[in-house]
């Protein structure tokens, strides 16, 4: 490209500076989006990284056992029969500060902090976690050792809790309240060894067996095992080692496993980021278009003076890539505050929906940045490729007549309808045939740009029917703004588009949010019967003593209690959560069968021959009535028979639900995870609940929930998980907006010369404003009723496919009332706002003024 | 045109890389922040536990085993071994106890310990003038580590010393190295200082119980490499038992154990302070018939010859005359490999020598070895 031409085309930038000013906008919201997203997926992946590797370290492979861990003989048997040398011995749980302990001058309402527990054992910590083993002066690990209780922090978190060597603080551990005496406290050498040290509370594996209530048991036994053929004959010694129902697998594989429990969770919300970046897309196209429909004129002279096609194609997608780099650069820097926000939406899903994680910051891993940047220019220059071709296609004659882009735009309608409807059959298709959520994706992408390839032509059939309607109601202004709107269709076509994508995906993802609402809630009412709700506070699950379940049952006002053991065993398809019921048969009611006959299902179930799996845990493992899975359990490999399949959105990762008796006689787990109490006609709620406050004793710290209150709970947690997609959809209404604002400004603008004529024939100011706000209400009435159709597609799409193929649930689609106007209400509204100020601008321009452009 | 948009394409590729350099982060440190078990072995308190304070009687097996009423404890194998063709090997395995706090305290977890051991296994290659050495850590629990007296054992891991007591058994592996041994009574135990209650310092109390099997004949075999070797040899335990440790103004000791071809054994230790050697230095002569003489401080004579350079920093004295005049003895000493240095949480010198010189005029021959402890800054040492 030569300097002028160059020069050229930044001169055109900036004598629009609005139009450029939004297509960077339009650039930078769609990449901030993507970033974010990312960015705070990046994070959430980071913190899980950071703090999985100070508690895995330089471990290999890790034997586990059920869910009551492992018999602490088995370490004794690795180190002295087999001979492993390098064995370290695990007790670990998630643990709270009660929050009398925090640092004075926090807020009451902070969530209270909690803190993992690690026992570990330090003489066989230094090839594992060298914070922990020999080595330079330290803690004093006497006492650590000697000492009941005795704990140790990262120096950082001993300060944030107000702490200091000598001090102790009340922990809830599993479900007791349990004093720890902080011994020491470790200096961290870096700042990032002080992150992943931050949420540790170390003690000796004596005090975790106490403080834990596991006496015996160890949770795991980590292992360094050399590589190659001594590697495998070591291995092999562990393996004889172990009691029935342990395994040892490579250290990567558990945390391998607990990153895929949040991936669809992470694509999901990527693709929902990518849809901010297209309507940004549908924003450069609009921009580009119209900067080259705008410069018609020169671009012809160019061409006429011999300036080569593929001179005006480099203008057009290098004025392209300067929008493009300054929008993502922009987006960058928007994308990491956004981020920032967003990072924590992300981290609370997470911990409401699969594990206890941390996220104290954004970490910004360059790559991240990178992959934006790149990915905001290159949607920018494609683009602009369209507009490129053509402003080179046409001879250099037919370029100078300002209608052969209109003639050209409407030419092609067939053609963009045909692909349309290729796209939307072959979106549909990939929707329809099972595959991979990102099949489903590839397929809501379809069903989009088919839709926004169809809409010019839809816009035209309906300006043709609103015709006579605008014209009755306007009387000539409302046909012409009508006429206007087919007349500048290359222009009108696309802002309806991105406006269509726009407001279906506000009504698509807000249908299916409400559908999954709509469907837990009607779940809730379903399986939450009982009056009162006991689980040990703090952590979930943490095991609770059965014999409170028989304090409970002996309460006056009781009537009967359902307990319930959750707990992960290990299976022929990897870990297996279990669900291990005590039901009185009234308490089956709570589960409704998808799959098999209740009766016949129910009975399997109490005779110890069968279980009922989740409908997630079906969809996961393709299993159903029939199938069998087999288990491993310290009583030797068993075999589960599914009897039937059960409704249930407590958990995305799917369980097998089994008689509490049966889950005991194969796990030898003598604990519960909770109870729930069904009260006597009249029992007074919270006379019991106190008394089972009584009957537990002060230093059991037990949760209590009423029914509603567990409901309400639930709901929350729903709410919360959602919170992400509603703050989503908001950014890509807000990108669509501004599609449509430029898309307007430039149509107006682009007729100025047309309205002035117009204003010059006698047009009064208020009638041109009732024509500029006739077309855009026209503009976004078809967009309203294009996105309906499309909407209620990918809401179906959503609930049906992507949901079914990212967590495996059955969601019934709820369509409110209002969904049917709401779309309208959204595009129209949009659209006259949008119209707002061009309309202004135009009204205020003298005709003179106008009429000399250009 | 085509190359303007291409050299721009690569400038930005060329951009991106650089800022993919710029900020990439850097190669993450292992975590690190140290909680040390070094510590254990030095800073527990001395009350609370039994002091050495006045000769007792000794009993075997009985004191064998452990004693669990004095903070620190040892038993201490060295020994000089040789393969078919001549081939020399010095050995080293120890095991240490140290209680963590005086008493017992109940637990409910097995886990619960008072006591910390660790165990030291060294092999000289003197022909590959190599030296293995490997340094492990356990608690008294589970099994794990402890000590018995009869049958005799003391153990960590799968390292072991037992027999009931004779023949004892070693067993040791570790690494490419692995020892299986078998010693022999010899002659009785020697009771060190008087009748087994050895000084150390001024102070009382600052003085350990202490007896030595100074000559076990030794067979087994040894693995090295792949390599398995039928050995013979002498070796030598230590025995020592106490609750002080170095008083203030010493910085460290020197000890030898050397076996003299005439029969005969020599045992010197000297405790060094910051400026010359305490007067509670002492050794012994042990006769052919197992007859012992104590040796006082001005019986005796030590002179360093030459010095030697760790790699980790620090020079340890590499070559020694050592007299005894009024046994006529006038020895060189020599390391049989320079660097016998254990590098582990505490850094020391141990290692197997060879003896050279006369005896009343008479050349005469030994082997043994030597501890060198207090020569470096970075660890204190627990002997």
């Amino acid at each position: 490209m030569t300097p002028l031409l160059r020069r050229s085309g930044l001169r055109h930038l900036a004598r629009h500076p609005w139009q450029a000013g939004l297509s960077v906008l339009g650039v930078a919201l769609g990449v901030a989006v993507v970033v974010a997203i990312d960015l705070a997926n990046a994070s959430a992946q980071r913190a899980f990284t950071l703090s999985t590797e100070a508690v895995v370290g330089r471990t290999t492979h890790q034997a586990t056992g059920g869910p009551g861990g492992l018999p602490e003989e088995t370490y004794r048997r690795l180190v002295l029969a087999a001979g492993i040398d390098e064995a370290a011995p695990v007790v670990e749980d998630w643990v709270t500060v009660e929050a009398a302990t925090k640092a004075a001058g926090k807020a009451a309402s902070d969530s209270p902090r909690v803190l993992h527990l690690l026992g570990v054992d330090p003489f066989a910590e230094a090839p594992f976690r060298p914070y922990l083993g020999p080595g330079a002066a330290g803690t004093d690990v006497s006492a650590l050792l000697t000492r009941p209780g005795a704990a140790v922090l990262a120096a950082g978190t001993a300060r944030e809790l107000g702490l200091v060597p000598g001090g102790s603080f009340t922990i809830l551990a599993a479900g007791q309240r349990r004093r720890v005496e902080l011994v020491g406290v470790l200096e961290p050498d870096d700042e990032t060894a002080g992150r992943a040290l931050a949420d540790l509370l170390v003690v000796d594996v004596a005090t975790a067996q106490e403080l834990l209530g596991r006496v015996g048991r160890l949770n795991r036994i980590d292992l360094r095992l050399p590589d190659g053929a001594a590697g495998a004959e070591l291995l092999a010694r562990a393996r004889r080692a172990l009691p029935p129902g342990a395994t040892v697998a490579p250290a990567g594989a558990r945390a391998a496993r607990t990153e895929e429990m949040t991936r669809a969770f992470r694509v999901n919300l990527t693709a929902l980021s990518l849809l901010a970046l297209i309507c940004g897309v549908f924003l450069i196209y609009n921009a580009m278009t119209f900067s080259v429909v705008q410069r018609r004129t020169l671009l012809g002279t160019l061409r006429a003076l011999g300036v080569t096609r593929g001179e005006v194609f480099a203008l057009v997608l290098g004025e392209a890539l300067a929008v493009g780099l300054a929008g993502s650069l922009l987006g960058l820097a928007a994308g990491v505050l956004l981020g920032r926000g967003l990072v924590g939406l992300v981290a609370q899903t997470i911990n409401d929906l699969y594990f206890v994680l941390a996220v104290r910051e954004l970490a910004v891993p360059p790559a991240v940045l990178v992959k934006g940047a790149l990915l905001g220019t290159a949607a920018t220059l494609l683009a602009a490729l369209a507009p490129a071709h053509e402003a080179t296609s046409a001879p250099p004659r037919a370029v100078l007549i300002r209608s052969s882009l209109e003639s050209a735009a409407r030419r092609a309608l067939p053609r963009a309808a045909a692909l349309g409807l290729a796209l939307l059959a072959l979106g549909a298709l990939l929707l329809a045939v099972p595959g991979t959520l990102l099949v489903s994706f590839a397929g809501l992408f379809g069903l989009f740009l088919g839709a926004a390839l169809l809409t010019p032509g839809a816009t035209v059939l309906l300006m043709r029917l609103l015709r006579p309607a605008a014209g009755a109601l306007f009387g000539l202004l409302g046909r012409m703004a009508a006429g206007g709107v087919v007349a500048a269709l290359s222009r009108t076509g696309v802002a309806v588009a991105a406006l269509v994508v726009a407001v279906s995906v506000a009504v698509g993802v807000g249908t299916m949010i409400d559908s999954f609402r709509g469907t837990v809630r009607r779940w809730l009412d379903a399986s939450l019967g009982a009056d009162l709700y006991v689980v040990a506070a703090g952590r979930p699950g943490a095991p609770l003593d059965p014999a409170l379940a028989a304090r409970a049952a002996a309460l006056p006002g009781v009537s009967r209690v359902d307990a319930i053991r959750q707990a992960e065993v290990p299976s022929e398809r990897g870990p297996l959560r279990v669900l291990a019921v005590d039901l009185d048969p009234r308490g089956r009611r709570s589960f409704e069968l998808r799959q098999g006959r209740p009766a016949a299902a129910w009975r399997a179930v109490a005779a110890g021959r069968g279980v009922l799996i989740s409908e997630p845990l079906a969809s996961r493992w393709d299993l159903g009535v029939g199938s069998r899975l087999r288990v491993s359990s310290p009583a030797g490999e068993r075999v589960l028979a599914v009897a039937g399949v059960f409704y249930d959105y407590a958990s995305e990762q799917g369980a097998a639900l089994m008689a509490l008796p049966h889950y005991r006689r194969l796990w030898g787990d003598p604990f519960l995870s909770g109870f729930s109490l069904y009260l006597a006609p009249g029992a007074d709620e919270e006379a019991v609940e106190r008394a089972l406050r009584r009957a537990a004793g002060p230093d059991r710290a037990l949760a209590i929930n009423p029914n509603r209150e567990l409901r309400r709970r639930s709901l929350e947690v729903f709410d919360r998980t959602f919170r992400i997609t509603a703050v989503l959809r908001l950014l890509a209404g807000l990108v669509a907006f501004i599609g449509v604002l430029s898309a307007l400004m430039a149509l107006q603008l682009e007729r100025a010369r047309e309205l002035a004529v117009l204003r010059a024939h006698g047009l009064t100011r208020g009638q041109l404003w009732r024509l500029v706000t006739a077309q855009t209400g026209l503009l976004g009435l078809a967009a309203g009723l294009l996105s309906l159709p499309l909407g209620l597609a990918l809401a179906a799409a959503m609930v049906h496919v992507v949901n079914r193929r990212s967590f495996g649930w059955t969601v019934r689609l709820d369509l409110a009332p209002e969904v049917f106007f709401q779309p309208l209400a959204l595009a129209l509204g949009a659209a006259l706002l949008a119209g707002l100020y061009p309309a202004w601008r135009m009204a205020r321009t003298p005709p003179a003024e106008a009429l000399r452009e250009e | 045109m085509a190359r303007r948009a291409t050299l721009l394409l690569a400038l930005l590729l060329l951009a991106a890389g650089a800022a993919w350099l710029l900020l990439r982060e850097p190669e993450r440190p292992p975590v690190a922040a140290r909680l040390s078990v070094a510590t254990v072995l030095e800073t527990s308190p001395e009350a609370g536990f039994a002091r050495a304070l006045a000769p007792r009687g000794f009993a075997f097996p009985a004191d064998h085993g452990p004693h669990p009423g004095f903070r620190t404890e040892w038993w201490y194998f060295t020994g000089n071994l040789e393969a078919a063709g001549g081939r020399r090997f010095g050995y080293q395995l120890t095991f240490f106890r140290n209680a963590l706090a005086p008493g017992a305290v109940a637990r409910a977890s097995r886990w619960g310990a008072r006591e910390a051991w660790l165990a030291h296994f060294a092999l000289t290659d003197v022909e590959g003038r190599r030296f293995h050495a490997f340094e492990r850590f356990r608690r008294g629990a589970l099994g794990l580590a402890g000590a018995e007296a009869a049958p005799f054992r003391v153990w960590l891991d799968r390292w072991e010393a037992s027999g009931a007591p004779f023949p004892l058994t070693l067993r040791a592996a570790a690494g490419e190295v692995a020892l299986d041994l078998r010693l022999a009574r010899g002659k009785p135990p020697v009771l060190q200082g008087e009748d087994g209650l050895s000084r150390k310092g001024a102070a009382p109390g600052q003085a350990s119980y202490y007896y030595s099997l100074t000559r076990m004949p030794t067979t087994g075999r040894l693995r090295l490499a792949g390599e398995d070797l039928p050995v013979r040899g002498l070796s030598w335990m230590d025995r020592e038992w106490s609750t002080s440790s170095l008083s203030p103004g010493q910085v460290g000791w020197d000890w030898f154990a050397l076996q003299l071809a005439d029969g005969r054994e020599l045992m010197l230790y000297r405790m060094r302070l910051e400026d010359g050697i305490d007067p509670a230095s002492a050794g012994s002569l042990v006769a052919a018939d197992g007859g012992k003489r104590h040796l006082a401080r001005g019986d005796f004579a030590v002179a360093a010859l030459t010095r030697w350079r760790s790699p980790a920093g620090g020079s340890y004295p590499a070559r020694w005359r050592v007299r005894v005049p009024s046994a006529g003895l006038d020895l060189e000493i020599r390391p049989l490999v320079a660097d016998q240095e254990h590098r582990g949480v505490f850094r020391y010198w141990e290692g197997a020598v060879a003896a050279r010189g006369t005896s009343g005029g008479a050349p005469i021959a030994g082997r043994g070895y030597v501890e060198l402890t207090g020569y470096t800054d970075t660890a204190k040492e627990i002997r």
